[in-house]
């Protein structure tokens, strides 16, 4: 039996709250000042769950309540856009990976589908994320008028690589995480 | 291990931009932020920083809360104070000159122009956050959203998931806090070794965490269908919030001379 709407709108909005409290924790302090947490998570459990419209609507929403959580004013319109909903929704990416996983999961393949389904999905949003971070630095520096020739773009690529090195602890987390999740959500929808 | 639930920036006080409607707020921000974008001038920022002054005045929000955000972004200031005003090696005459590096006249001009951009933006948007509280935002935000209905957009669910999430974040902060001390009590540790050593750790709480909140999702759902809940559309509201002739003047009124502002200055 699928899922109704209502139960995957709860769903969402139950990960959002989730991922926002997951925000708070910081998983591990960089020596440079800034953290990672496990924020994408639950972005990532849904989207390989429900498939990925639940996905990029959780990572949207998600989005925006970050930005009513922890305001950073952005510095041009764009910005917001592409710091938070964008962003954010392009983690629901790993929502193409969900059909595989399913499928290996019933198989009881839970396993190997960590390779062939969860990497995948990860890689695939985490790097959604960060292009759409990197962008939103070059709009600073666009309407900053700050011409640097390669550097705002080799600049904002380091800025944001803390995204791929929260992926990899998420995949790991995920891959624990997920069997377990597979058969409640299977045991549920009978 | 405590979790630190930040809720927003909310400052609880009685004045009249706390007043006003959520949706009028989120107008006047993408207006003063046009008006900023518009303005390419010394004069035109003179005006928008009193524009701002008198809005922090007015919303009686601490001058320590509202220009917190600006400290926050205090590297980002000075780099592009630097990134402007610095040269290495010019050719052309330059206002100060510290061996192969140079303070460029003009250079730090631009600079001064785009930071005091920056403080301005920072400051006047943060207002909004200030002034109106998540649940009231996601409520305006609904409201805007609804003229896409005509286009199947699920505005009215889209309204459902945002107040779930708001609702459940102090829930399931107190629940993580809980698992993470019931662990912490058992043995884990969360602070050794690496990143993804780290992140394993926090597997034996993540997994109640998940598990709780599938169940839940399955008992909310369940209690929301048995209350004949369809979708948004054609919900009402109890306390529904409304734009009031004020609400329409002030931002008729800001509006204009913000657009104007940026026009002319």
């Amino acid at each position: 039996m699928n899922p109704s709407r209502v139960r995957i709108a709860a769903e969402i909005g139950l990960s959002i709250a989730l991922a926002a409290v997951l925000q708070l924790i910081a998983v591990w302090q960089l020596p440079q000042g800034g953290s990672y947490s496990l924020t994408m998570a639950p972005l990532f459990v849904i989207a390989l769950l429900r498939g990925p419209s639940a996905g990029l609507t959780a990572g949207a929403l998600y989005g925006v309540i970050d930005f009513l959580i922890k305001p950073y004013p952005p510095l041009h319109p764009a910005q917001w856009i592409l710091d938070y909903p964008l962003a954010y929704a392009l983690v629901g990416l790993a929502g193409f990976a969900s059909l595989r996983w399913q499928r290996q999961a019933a198989e009881g393949r839970g396993a190997s589908a960590f390779w062939t389904a969860i990497v995948p999905g990860v890689v695939l949003g985490a790097l959604g994320r960060y292009a759409s971070h990197v962008a939103s630095g070059l709009v600073f520096f666009s309407s900053y008028a700050i011409d640097a020739g390669q550097a705002p773009l080799i600049y904002s690529l380091a800025y944001n690589s803390f995204v791929l090195v929260s992926a990899a602890a998420c995949a790991a987390v995920l891959g624990a995480v997920m069997p377990q999740l597979h058969r409640l959500v299977s045991r549920q929808a009978t | 291990m405590r979790v630190p639930v930040a809720f927003g920036q909310y400052v609880p006080v009685d004045s009249p931009i706390h007043a006003l409607d959520a949706k009028t707020k989120m107008g006047l921000v993408a207006a003063f932020t046009a008006g900023v974008f518009m303005v390419d001038g010394f004069p035109g920022l003179v005006v928008m920083a009193l524009v701002v002054v008198a809005a922090v005045a007015v919303s009686r929000v601490p001058w320590r809360i509202a220009v917190r955000g600006v400290r926050a972004l205090s590297f980002i200031l000075a780099f592009t104070l630097l990134a402007h005003g610095l040269r290495w090696n010019p050719a052309t005459v330059t206002l100060v000159r510290l061996g192969p590096l140079a303070v460029d006249g003009p250079g730090l001009v631009t600079g001064v122009f785009f930071a005091a951009r920056i403080m301005l933006l920072v400051v006047g948007t943060s207002l909004l956050t200030l002034t109106t509280t998540p649940v009231q935002l996601t409520d305006g935000l609904e409201r805007v959203m609804r003229p896409l209905e005509v286009v199947r957009f699920p505005a009215g669910e889209v309204a459902m998931m945002l107040t779930i999430a708001l609702r459940f974040i102090p829930t399931t902060a107190a629940e993580a806090e809980k698992i993470v001390i019931a662990q912490t009590a058992r043995g884990a540790r969360f602070d050794e070794g690496g990143p993804i050593r780290r992140a394993r750790a926090f597997v034996p709480v993540l997994v109640p965490l998940f598990i709780n909140l599938f169940r839940r999702a399955e008992d909310l759902a369940l209690a929301m269908e048995s209350r004949c809940y369809r979708g948004g559309r054609g919900r009402t509201r109890l306390n529904a919030s409304v734009m009031r002739p004020a609400d329409w003047m002030t931002l008729a009124f800001a509006t204009v001379v913000m657009i104007a502002v940026g026009v002319a200055l």
